[in-house]
Parts: structure tokens; C-alpha cells; sequence
């Protein structure tokens, strides 16, 4: 279903370099942290991105032709659904536009619990829920045959998380091609069949098979911008997934030692601080992130 | 399909809030304009009032909005992306946003350039008003479809379309005067067709074609930063 052969691409900061995959059916996992090129490759084969070299064929087509990209679905970390419209109008305007029939919203967001944001605008809809949405439009739609995930646990409403690894199955078995990017080995050891861990645009050492076996500890960090950064660093201070915090101004920044683990301990923290959040941005930390991330309030752990 | 591509941008324009405020305070503005010049018995109150008031001033502003509500004040490209993801070709999820906000301005224009005149006129000679105030909706509809097209040419420019504030203040300066610059801006030629200086001694007629030339172009290039 997903074809690449000797593919390059580049987009900043991430880069591609002579990249030979091959997936169909079933659920298969992109190891490695956003400077590795995982979300690149998604949107090369969501068709988003074109790559400098090589061939890429999705469904036995280019994935920007139009035909192709109607039965691609790629939520990215910033899934972004159109504004100005409630959620159920997204969903039977996206139904249209893919070519296919609209069966009530309520019935398509309830296969990730979601089913109470049909009436709201998207511009009231937070990260998180508005991910949601788009994650229950992706496997719910009947056109869709490649899904692309990029960190299928971050920013995602609480409701879904726990009702995704179920669904995504569902749809590999139902011979769909289902590919999710993550910083987290045992995610993807969770719910992929087969992983393909990348290093710096590469395929690494280990390539593909059991994704379990990834020694991948790639880091991350969470940088947050909040009116009340006391609270909110006395709560991440409690969390286990966080390794160091610095607090300068409204900006928090917390370093973990897993992405996903990381977001979750700051969603919890989040929650139990009340503080409220302006931006929440998630960035793999650098090789030598002791030194990089500390300023000079860090405060390790 | 193609009213679901304008599905979305109709929906920014329509429910937005500062879109409503600003099509609500910059239509009050024109009419209020219009009315003073009445009640104060202006010679060509009519003429002042468009020329003055509604073409520098209410009209881009109008329209400025208008643009920004449908591309919802973010870069034309990422108004339009969300479409793209559910499978709809950019180019033509463009061209859907450009019709709204094209159609929103022209008739909005032609609303507020008829009103404007025939209030200022008064109710004197019927006929008249009613010429003259078809004639003005006609020179306003071209208007408002040659900004919105521009700004969100504008829009195409900048990570968060910063550029149509860029556009905004090149139409001031550049249409402010009649030299060569003002033939590139809707300023010069709007000026032109409601009875001011025209840009280069340029014909009405030239400047309602160019009003034509200049949505054109600016929506083949608005679309073609899209799909690019």
C-alpha cells in the first residue's frame, strides 16, 4: 500500500536520506524523535511534503493527486479542523469532501468517547479535543484506507487515549494500513506489529521487527506557558516522567526521559495545579539535554 | 463539493464576531457620513461622501475585515489546509474561499455605495437617486471584489498572512497619488470610477476593466501560493 524506494527529503529540521520502506496492511511504527524525520515521512506520504529524490507510491498513485489523498488520513500533532464550524458540520464536511456517506457525528466521535463535542465550535475546542475529533474522522471515515499518526498518545482528550489502541487495531484488521510516528518505543512495542526505528533520517541499526526491542531514550521536552508558573512547577515537581523543570516568567519547561510519558505527567499536573495554560508546545530534547535545557533556575530532580 | 469547500469560510464571515462588529461599525460609519452630508446640504453631498468617506476609507477597511474574517485571520494557506487534509485539492479549496470573500465585499460594497448616495441625495429627484445610486453600488461592487481578492492575496504572505496589513497600507500609499504606482492598487482605480482623479489619465471604463484585471490576478496568484 505504502511504497518508498531510495526516497530524500528535507524539511527543516528534519531530513530524509536514501529511505527504502515498504508497509501494507496492518500497524506498523515510526521510531524516533522529530529531528529523526518521522513526521517528514508522514507528510511525505500523506502527500504534504515532496521528496527531493527516489519514488514514493501510496495506493499505486502519488499521494498529492487528489484521488489518492481523499483516502489519506494524517493527523499531525497540530491537527488543525477547518474554523468556524461546529464539529458536526467538520465531520459532514469532510465526509463530502472525501466522497462518502455522513452517518450522524454523535455515532462517529463515540468510537473514541468524544461524542459530547459534536455541538461545539472548533474554535472552543482545545488541543487535545480538537485532535480527538480528528483522530474519529480519520477511523471512521470508510474512504480512508492509510491512516498516518503522529504521536498517537500527545495532546489527545483523555476520553480517546484509552479507546485508540483498540480502534486502530480494528482498522489494521480490517486491512487498512495504519502508520503512527512516535518518540516512544513502548508505544510502539503497545500497538504496532512492526517498527522501523529512524536516526536522523536514516533507518537505524535495529530496523524494522519487533518494536520492543528499541533501546530508543530519544527525551523530550515540554516547554508550557502559563500565568501561574508556581503552581504549575510544584505539580510537575511531583511527577515521576519529569527529570528537571525551569521556570522563567510565564514559560515552564520540564525534561523527560519519555515523550509520551512526559505529556502525560504534565497533563496530570496541569489538572491538579488548576493553572491554566496558554501553550503547550513538546519538542524532542537535545543529545545533551542536561546542560541545554538547564537555565538558570533548572532545577533537577 | 464546492459548497463544502465554502462551507468554512462562509461560516468565519457569518458567525464570526469581529466580522459582525466590523461590517456593523464601518456600515454605521458610511451612513452616518452620508447622513451628515444632507443634513448639512453639501453640494454634491453624494459625490463627498463616496469620494471622501466610502471609497479611501470604508470600503478597504470594510473589506479588510471581510478578508481576514474568511481567511480567519490566519494565513491563506492555513485557512485552507484543514480542507486539504480531508482530501480536497488546495487549489480548488482556494478558489472557494476567494468566491466568499469576493462576494461578501462586492455585495456588501454595492449595499453600502447605493445607501451612501441615495441618503446623502435626499429624496428629491426619485429618478435621480436612484441612477445615480445604482451607478455607485456598480463602481463599489468592483471595489469590494478587487480588495478582497487583494487582501487575501495579502494573506498568502507571512506565517500568520501578516501581509495583508502590508497590502492595506501599499493601497494607501501607492493609490493615494495619480502617477504610475496608483494603476497597481484598487485605491486609484475605485477613485476613478466614483468621479475622482483618475490614475495616468486612465478612463473610467479602463479603471472598471482594471478593478476586473486586478481580482483576477490577484486570485490566480492567491491560489497559485496555495497549491505551490
Amino acid at each position: 500500500m505504502i511504497a518508498l524506494e531510495g526516497v530524500a527529503a528535507r524539511q527543516s529540521p528534519m531530513s530524509l536520506s536514501n529511505l527504502s520502506l515498504g508497509w501494507g496492511p496492518g500497524l506498523h511504527a515510526i521510531v524516533g524523535g522529530l529531528a529523526d524525520g518521522g513526521p517528514l515521512l508522514l507528510a511525505l506520504v500523506a502527500g504534504w511534503a515532496r521528496p527531493r529524490a527516489g519514488t514514493l507510491r501510496v495506493l499505486d498513485g502519488d499521494p498529492r493527486h487528489h484521488d489518492v489523498r481523499r483516502q489519506i488520513a494524517w493527523v499531525s500533532l497540530q491537527a488543525a479542523l477547518p474554523q468556524g464550524l461546529r464539529v458536526a458540520e467538520v465531520l459532514a464536511t469532510a465526509a463530502r469532501l472525501r466522497g462518502e456517506a455522513s452517518p450522524p457525528a454523535e455515532e462517529r466521535l463515540a468510537v473514541l468517547g468524544v461524542e459530547s463535542l459534536a455541538r461545539r465550535r472548533v474554535e472552543t475546542l482545545s488541543a487535545g479535543e480538537e485532535r480527538a475529533v480528528a483522530l474519529a474522522e480519520a477511523v471512521t471515515s470508510t474512504k480512508v484506507r492509510v491512516l498516518l499518526i503522529e504521536e498517537p498518545f500527545a495532546v489527545l482528550d483523555a476520553r480517546a487515549i484509552g479507546r485508540l489502541p483498540s480502534v486502530l487495531r480494528e482498522r489494521a484488521d480490517a486491512g487498512h494500513a495504519v502508520v503512527v510516528a512516535t518518540g516512544s518505543p513502548r508505544d510502539a512495542a503497545d500497538i504496532a506489529d512492526d517498527a522501523v526505528t529512524l536516526v536522523r533520517g536514516a533507518v537505524g541499526p535495529t530496523g524494522g521487527g519487533d518494536p520492543s526491542s528499541r533501546g530508543l531514550t530519544q527525551g523530550a521536552r515540554l516547554r508550557i506557558v502559563t500565568p501561574d508558573p508556581h503552581a504549575l512547577s510544584a505539580a510537575l515537581a511531583r511527577e515521576t516522567s519529569v527529570e528537571a523543570i525551569a521556570r522563567r516568567e510565564t514559560l515552564v519547561t520540564a525534561r523527560g526521559r519519555d515523550a509520551v510519558e512526559l505529556a502525560r505527567g504534565a497533563a496530570r499536573a496541569i489538572a491538579e495545579s488548576g493553572a491554566d495554560v496558554v501553550e503547550v508546545r513538546l519538542q524532542p530534547a537535545p543529545p545533551d539535554d542536561g546542560r541545554a535545557v538547564a537555565g538558570p533556575e533548572e532545577r533537577p530532580l | 463539493m464546492n459548497a463544502a469547500l465554502a462551507r468554512a469560510p462562509w461560516a468565519r464571515v457569518s458567525r464570526g464576531t469581529r466580522s459582525r462588529i466590523a461590517v456593523i461599525a464601518w456600515c454605521l460609519a458610511a451612513l452616518a457620513f452620508a447622513a451628515a452630508a444632507r443634513a448639512r446640504h453639501f453640494p454634491h453631498a453624494a459625490d463627498r461622501v463616496l469620494l471622501d468617506a466610502c471609497g479611501p476609507l470604508v470600503l478597504p477597511l470594510l473589506s479588510y475585515a471581510l478578508a481576514g474574517a474568511v481567511v480567519g485571520g490566519r494565513s491563506f494557506s492555513s485557512a485552507v489546509a484543514p480542507l486539504k487534509a480531508f482530501g480536497a485539492s488546495p487549489a480548488r479549496a482556494a478558489v472557494a474561499a476567494l468566491a466568499v470573500a469576493i462576494a461578501c465585499c462586492a455585495s456588501l460594497g454595492a449595499l453600502l455605495g447605493a445607501a451612501a448616495d441615495v441618503i446623502s441625495q435626499g429624496t428629491a429627484v426619485h429618478s435621480l437617486a436612484l441612477r445615480d445610486g445604482a451607478a455607485s453600488a456598480y463602481a463599489c461592487a468592483l471595489g469590494g471584489a478587487a480588495y478582497a481578492a487583494w487582501f487575501v492575496l495579502g494573506a498568502t504572505f507571512g506565517r500568520r498572512g501578516g501581509g495583508r496589513l502590508a497590502f492595506l497600507l501599499a493601497d494607501w500609499v501607492l493609490g493615494a497619488n495619480v502617477t504610475a504606482a496608483a494603476l497597481v492598487t484598487p485605491r486609484g482605480h475605485l477613485r476613478n470610477i466614483l468621479g475622482g482623479a483618475p490614475p495616468m489619465e486612465l478612463s473610467e471604463r479602463g479603471s472598471a476593466i482594471a478593478l476586473v484585471a486586478i481580482a483576477l490576478l490577484c486570485s490566480a496568484i492567491a491560489t497559485w501560493r496555495v497549491r505551490r
